[in-house]
């Protein structure tokens, strides 16, 4: 037995129903975090989660389990500082070890304009209670021994912003947490289950076709991720969503601790040690439109060509292993949640690379709308329909890196 | 190397040296002049299999041309269509 | 002799050794228990070896010197000193390999199938573990990439088929006891008494191994149908014994066999990760690595996974709370995760999920990396992104100035006088280096409608000479970019323009210009000469006065451009300013730049001039309130919210971002960037923090945050920018509060809100003739291209040619009659453009509208063959032409680049802004590869 194997959880598989109040498509963390929030904060348990695959297999089970609330709008800076906090209680709340670790994050600057860009985003953070701090290359050293400060001679660190509160999490864990917090309230998970089609009732989205039958719902939810504007064309809607790969890699274990989680918008990638010890690197998005989970050569390439700019102690670390998952961008950087226009047809998309972060405040404030009606104060500004009231929410805090 | 685009005047050349460029179509159904510039402005097909797409080669001729790729697997399917 | 240190202690290798056998010899197990493979499929060899960290040492050689740690983790790595961080931090050298075909693997079916591509004249690299290629993935390119003893990491680019031929791979015990020594596959068992190694008393256990000498085994134990079911093996960390039982009999009484060596021949399993990894790219799977996995009984006790550590009772434990799916299984326990992905446990995982739920499932995803490199050699062959230097980059660093990265450039940020350089604009005259703008030549019959469709601004208005600043919208209305559009003071045949980006868009300028070109079908003809002019600004209140020093005196009114010898170069003088002050920007050939600068400041000299780096500019055009894009501009920013509706003609006809204007107006406002007056805001030492970013308040509400903030102004008082909210009435608050102190939104710039200093009037009557001094024309650093191949090492030069733009026919006409000498290279880099080795003075017949300048965007340097092949081994990955002579285009060592193949030698062009990035690039490879050869 290693230490990280699994030992607490339980997943209750059940028949599916011929109806249900809430049908989820989707049982990633969003879907799942929908449903366990209905469970528990609502009461609302008669709700079925319908999934192609197994659960979190999409990019729950493919991220970089980092979490923070450093963005750059008040908007986003609320939303995730909401996420941020309830992931920190998310352990005591499901009784369950979701390996979750504060050790701050530290983004470098490495030119003046990155300098200043760091600056303004400590600036707006603090104003919106995601406390973050710039920091001078001394701070930065001490907090992360080892960064070589002249970043390979060619990208020195003149600085950093500096977010205590960043987090990561044991992302597996977090969907299996979730799932057995909504399965033991009676909400039922189907896994191997697509949903091929919505079941309209006039303008009105009435249930889900899946591969096990017809299943009616008073409310419909979309939490898919990668395929969705598939879904939504179901509905007879055109998403402002482009699906784009995502790649990361984990290196084999370093024995030595890597105290905070690293990134630099300049050179494009970011880095921090999983509870195993290894070292786990990501970057930006693959720029062209694609649904291909294959992993690509340059990715790493690259990656490991600027992270040996600022971390050269992995010089001699053993890349273990590749992957790739697909997001879904939005325009503006931003999620869209609420509702679609459509009765009866919920949606939380444009989860990009930021997803993760997302999973409690996304499944919270989905829930209380689904629940009471109301479009909650927290997601209003991030609605479907903000394009069309040139409403667009320009983050350029989540632009680039997870 | 990663993915290889086939550029007309130069070869194939790895997709670091390119920028990709969307065809946008907008549904005929949509006539409003405003609801066709947001749908242009902001929506898109996202089509999951061939789709015609317009590449730039930024690090060789610098030019547009047009290739239809299968977005599930990456694939190359050939020229555009004329 | 081969000598190596394990664990500090001296072992002797004999020629051939691999590490793992040479530890053997000595009685050392590399981790201390666990079956043997010698085959790289297992984890149980794992060592530290010369500091990396999950060696295999059944795979490497045995090398004198070397230092090993029976310890796979790695250690605690001292802190690097900054030189050596300097070396680690750098890639290990790549080399790219073309051919035909790929064959992994040279077992029997691997040699046949590279047989038979050879035979029908394919060209084939072959690939073999067994002497040291140890391949790591295969990737979309198609790309297959190797590593090799020599630390070389080979880049394979197949054009035809990649043949998988890895064979099978010896299934491992799954049973109590098998992280005991004394465990090996019988496969290894052969290689071992192959190597001299005395297994002692050996037991056999299922398929025993063909190959041993008779006699070499104490006993055979066949497994299965009317033989044997291995139990566990006994032992107190050395196999003592395997406990056997009749099999198909639970009942059946065990039986212990005493032995020093357990040779397990437990079936095989394909081989087949790579084939997998490779799904549809165009791969044969052959031999043994094609055929069906075995599945192994589903094992009842002991490590499944001995790279995770996870046993059969995890794998129940998981099972039993609903962890059903083959990836929730392995998310749940980690096996499979390890440095053999699954080599070990794949298969009794699968026999596990088929004995609990009934259901065979599929493996599950093979994933780079199948043999685990280093860091440093995953990063063979890349680089970092390059930034573009100015022709006045060393003019900078000579005098003193800081450079910084911006918008993909070297900046001067300062010269270490920031204040002095501020005042020197707003008091004497300064100079400026602006060769980063976009710049564009744009000409055609099209050339005006077409303008008018990508700019906002009223293009028809702007009469020959005239300029005007004009924004550039995306097709949201939200604004991309801005520069300045000059038409054309002579009248060629039809309309030319130049127009200019920010240094930041230039790169996306060209790309944005063609795109819309192409949609409106407009006949145009477009040069990007970002890189071929330089430009100078002259700023400050003596501007007219240094410029006529320098023998310029018909200088052009405000709003207009002329060209103009200046100090005997060639300018576009366009007179517009961002500073606020009156500006001469000073547009010339790239090459010309260094000697009009230098000029320029010794011209200047009387006056007290000196130049001013980006900071003290960022602050003068604060002053002004003159918008920096991509700081105070966002995403949504429309011309509406950044308050440049004066910039939007919505009755001109179309115009990118036209629609979305229309559109977005009909939705109330929500914010407007806006400047503010901050009184007193809180003082450092003459100088207050930047407030960027901090919050702009209107009472208890937030209404926005200031985007710039020099935090250099002294005097008491300080002008932001900031984007402010609109209040719940729809109006925009006057009185506000930045970081808690008191601000007045304003209405336009807080200096010289007329704009009479940058409009002024110029009155030249006191610079007399005979004070202007006339200087020679400069002479060219570019160099003849006979001067032939440089020696060693090789220096790039700048060269001096002329690049055309005009109409794909034109262009045929034109090369086939060439006006130039025959001694000229021509280069069509595109069919409309042309790059030759001749003097611009030529017209193009038939295209009254061709673009024909004079081009010094270059660098060049000529290498003999032999080197150019060598270093294009390595760093361009996209095949070279074969035939002679020949041109292509494309990436070469991370820099875009031109090369002309003759005979015997070869010609590289790059940028002339990456021209330095790119020959510290040429001479490190060079010398790597010298280095290496000896």
């Amino acid at each position: 037995m290693n230490e990280f194997t699994e030992r607490q959880m339980q997943l209750t598989w059940r028949a599916p129903k011929k109806s249900y109040d809430v049908v989820i498509v989707g049982a990633g963390g969003h879907g799942l975090a929908t449903a366990y929030y209905l469970a528990t904060r609502h009461g609302i348990t008669n709700v079925g989660v319908f999934e192609r695959g197994y659960i979190g297999g999409g990019n729950s089970g493919r991220n970089t389990t980092i979490i923070r609330a450093n963005y750059g709008i008040p908007a986003a800076v609320r939303f995730y500082q909401r996420s941020v906090d309830l992931y920190r209680g998310l352990e005591q709340e499901t009784d369950r070890w979701l390996m979750h670790q504060q050790k701050g994050i530290l983004w470098m600057a490495h030119s003046e304009a990155a300098v200043r860009a760091e600056r303004m985003r400590a600036k707006l953070n603090t104003e919106f209670g995601a406390e973050t701090e710039f920091v001078g290359p001394r701070q930065v050293e001490e907090l992360c021994p080892q960064l070589d400060m002249s970043g390979g001679g060619r990208w020195p660190v003149l600085g950093a912003s500096y977010h205590p509160q960043g987090a990561t999490a044991r992302h597996d864990r977090v969907v299996w947490a979730l799932a057995e917090g909504a399965m033991e309230r009676g909400a039922h998970v189907h896994q191997n289950t697509p949903v091929e089609g919505l079941i309209l009732d006039g303008e009105r989205v009435a249930g889900v076709r899946t591969a096990a039958g017809d299943v009616a719902a008073r409310a419909v939810v979309s939490a898919v991720g990668g395929h969705v504007s598939r879904i939504a064309a179901m509905a007879g809607l055109r998403l402002p969503i482009r699906t784009h790969r995502l790649q990361a890699f984990v290196t084999n274990h370093y024995r030595q601790q890597f105290g905070p989680i690293v990134a630099s918008s300049e050179l494009f990638f970011y880095a921090s040690q999983t509870a195993r010890g290894e070292m786990l690197l990501g970057a930006e998005i693959d720029p062209q439109p694609s649904f291909s989970y294959r992993s690509s050569h340059d990715f790493v390439q690259d990656v490991c060509r600027r992270a040996l700019c600022l971390l050269p102690f992995m010089s001699n670390l053993r890349v273990l292993r590749q992957w790739t998952g697909v997001c879904d961008m939005s325009p503006d950087y931003s999620p869209i949640m609420g509702r679609t226009g459509v009765p009866g047809f919920f949606i939380t998309t444009g989860w990009g690379t930021w997803g993760f972060k997302a999973i409690p405040a996304g499944g919270e404030q989905m829930a209380e709308l689904i629940a009471t009606g109301e479009i909650p104060e927290l997601i209003a500004p991030f609605g479907l329909d903000r394009f069309a009231r040139d409403r667009t929410m320009a983050d350029r805090g989540s632009a680039g890196t997870h | 190397m990663s993915l290889r685009i086939p550029c007309p005047l130069c070869g194939d050349r790895s997709v670091h040296e390119f920028v990709h460029g969307e065809i946008r179509r907008i549904p005929d159904h949509v006539t409003d002049p405003d609801e066709r510039d947001l749908d242009f402005a902001f929506h898109h097909d996202n089509e999951e299999g061939v789709v015609t797409e317009r590449w730039f080669h930024a690090l060789g001729c610098r030019r547009w041309f047009e290739i239809r790729r299968d977005t599930t697997t990456d694939r190359i399917v050939g020229a555009a269509e004329s | 002799m081969t000598t190596l240190l394990v664990d500090g202690q001296r072992i002797e290798a004999r020629g051939g050794d691999s590490l793992l056998v040479a530890m053997l010899r000595v009685g050392l197990h590399p981790t201390g228990g666990g079956c043997l493979c010698l085959a790289g499929d297992c984890p149980n060899c794992l060592v530290t070896v010369d500091g990396v960290a999950y060696t295999r040492s059944c795979q490497v050689p045995a090398r004198d010197g070397m230092i090993v740690r029976r310890d796979h983790l790695g250690g605690e790595e001292p802190a690097l000193l900054p030189d050596e961080a300097m070396s680690a931090g750098s890639a290990a050298p790549a080399h790219h390999v073309h051919c035909d075909t790929v064959v992994i693997g040279q077992g029997a079916s691997g040699r046949e199938a590279a047989r038979e591509a050879r035979e029908v004249g394919f060209d084939v690299a072959t690939f073999d573990a067994r002497d040291g290629q140890h391949v790591t993935g295969v990737y979309p390119g198609p790309l297959v990439v190797a590593a090799d003893d020599g630390g070389r990491v080979l880049h394979v680019h197949p054009r035809r088929e990649i043949v998988v031929a890895t064979g099978a791979a010896e299934i491992q015990p799954v049973v109590p006891g098998s992280d005991l020594e004394g465990l090996v596959t019988a496969r290894a068992a052969a290689k071992l008494v192959g190597a001299g190694i005395d297994l002692g008393r050996a037991v056999a256990v299922g398929e025993p191994p063909g190959e041993l000498p008779s006699g070499s085994l104490a006993g055979h134990f066949p497994l299965g149908q009317g033989g044997w079911e291995l139990v566990r093996f006994d032992g107190d960390g050395r196999v003592e014994a395997v406990v056997l039982r009749r099999h198909g009999d639970d009942g059946a009484a065990e039986e212990r066999i005493q032995c020093d060596t357990a040779v397990l021949g437990l079936g095989r399993n394909p081989r087949n990760a790579l084939a997998r990894m490779a799904s549809d790219l165009p791969v044969r799977v052959v031999g043994s690595a094609a055929t069906e996995p075995e599945l192994p009984s589903c094992p009842r006790e002991g490590t499944v996974c001995p790279c995770s550590g996870v046993t059969v009772a995890d794998l129940d434990g998981v099972w039993e709370r609903g962890f059903h799916e083959m990836e929730l299984l392995k998310r749940a326990t980690l096996a499979g995760t390890g440095t053999c992905q699954g080599g070990v446990c794949l298969p009794y995982l699968r026999s596990f999920l088929l004995e609990r739920g009934g259901r065979l499932q599929p493996a599950f995803t093979a994933r780079p990396l199948n043999r685990q490199l280093t860091v440093r050699e995953l990063a063979a062959g890349a680089h970092t992104a390059v930034t573009a230097r100015s022709p006045l980059h060393d003019e900078h660093l000579r005098l003193g100035a800081r450079m910084d990265r911006a918008g993909g450039w070297w900046r001067p940020w300062t010269y270490g006088r920031q204040d002095d350089e501020y005042r020197s604009v707003r008091e004497r005259v300064s100079l400026g280096d602006v060769s980063s703008l976009g710049k564009m030549a744009i000409s055609g019959p099209d050339a005006e409608a077409f303008l008018e469709r990508i700019v906002p601004t009223r293009v028809a208005t702007i009469r020959p000479g005239r300029c005007r600043y004009v924004l550039m919208l995306d097709e949201r209305g939200y604004l991309l970019d801005d520069g300045m559009l000059c038409r054309e003071a002579e009248q060629v045949a039809g309309d030319r323009f130049f127009l200019t980006s920010t240094s930041g868009g230039s790169g996306f300028f060209e790309l944005w210009m063609r795109d819309w070109a192409e949609a409106f079908g407009c006949d145009v003809r477009i040069l990007n000469q970002t890189a071929s002019l330089a430009a100078i600004n002259v700023t400050g209140p003596l501007a007219a006065r240094l410029l006529a020093r320098a023998g310029a005196l018909e200088l052009p009114a405000f709003g207009r451009h002329r060209r103009v010898r200046v100090a005997g170069v060639d300018c576009r003088v366009v007179r517009l300013s961002f500073t606020g002050e009156l500006s001469y920007e000073l547009h010339h050939p790239a090459a010309d730049a260094r000697k009009l600068w230098r000029r320029l400041l010794e011209a200047g000299a009387a006056f007290g001039v000196q130049p001013h780096g980006l900071e003290a500019l960022l602050r003068l055009r604060l002053e002004k309130g003159h918008i920096v894009i991509g700081q105070d501009t966002d995403y949504d920013s429309t011309p509406r919210r950044l308050a440049h509706e004066w910039a939007v003609d919505l009755n001109k006809g179309d115009f990118v971002g036209r629609q979305a204007v229309l559109r977005t107006n009909k939705q109330p406002l929500d914010k407007r960037l806006v400047a503010l007056r901050v009184d007193n805001p809180p003082a450092g030492d003459g100088a207050h923090p930047s407030a960027e970013g901090a919050a702009i308040h209107d009472g208890d509400r937030y209404a926005g945050y200031v985007t710039s903030d020099t935090g250099t102004t002294a005097g008491g008082d300080a002008t932001m920018l900031g984007w402010l909210y609109l209040d719940a009435e729809g109006r925009l608050p006057r009185e506000v509060t930045v970081d808690g102190h008191p601000a007045r939104r304003v209405d336009g710039p807080t200096y010289d809100p007329e704009g009479e200093r940058a409009r002024a009037a110029v009155d030249r009557r006191d610079e007399a003739p005979e004070n202007v001094r006339e200087f020679p024309v400069v002479r060219l650093e570019a160099t003849d291209l006979a001067a032939g191949i440089p020696a060693e090492p090789p220096r790039l030069r700048w060269l001096e040619a002329t690049r055309v733009s005009t109409t794909p026919e034109a262009l045929a006409a034109l090369v086939k009659r060439p006006p130039w000498s025959a001694g000229a290279l021509t280069f069509r880099t595109a069919p409309d453009e042309l790059l030759v080795t001749a003097t611009p003075d030529f017209g193009v017949a038939g295209d009254p509208h061709a673009i024909v300048e004079r081009e010094t965007a270059f660098s060049y340097v000529w290498l003999d063959e032999a080197t150019a092949e060598r270093f294009l081994d390595r760093e361009c990955e996209w095949p070279r032409p074969g035939a002679r002579p020949a041109f292509a285009q494309g990436e070469v060592a991370g820099i875009p680049a031109r090369l002309w193949f003759e005979a015997g030698k070869t010609l590289i062009l790059t940028p002339a802004p990456f021209a330095a990035a790119f020959e510290r690039r040429l001479t490190a490879s060079l010398a790597e590869i010298d280095g290496g050869a000896t």
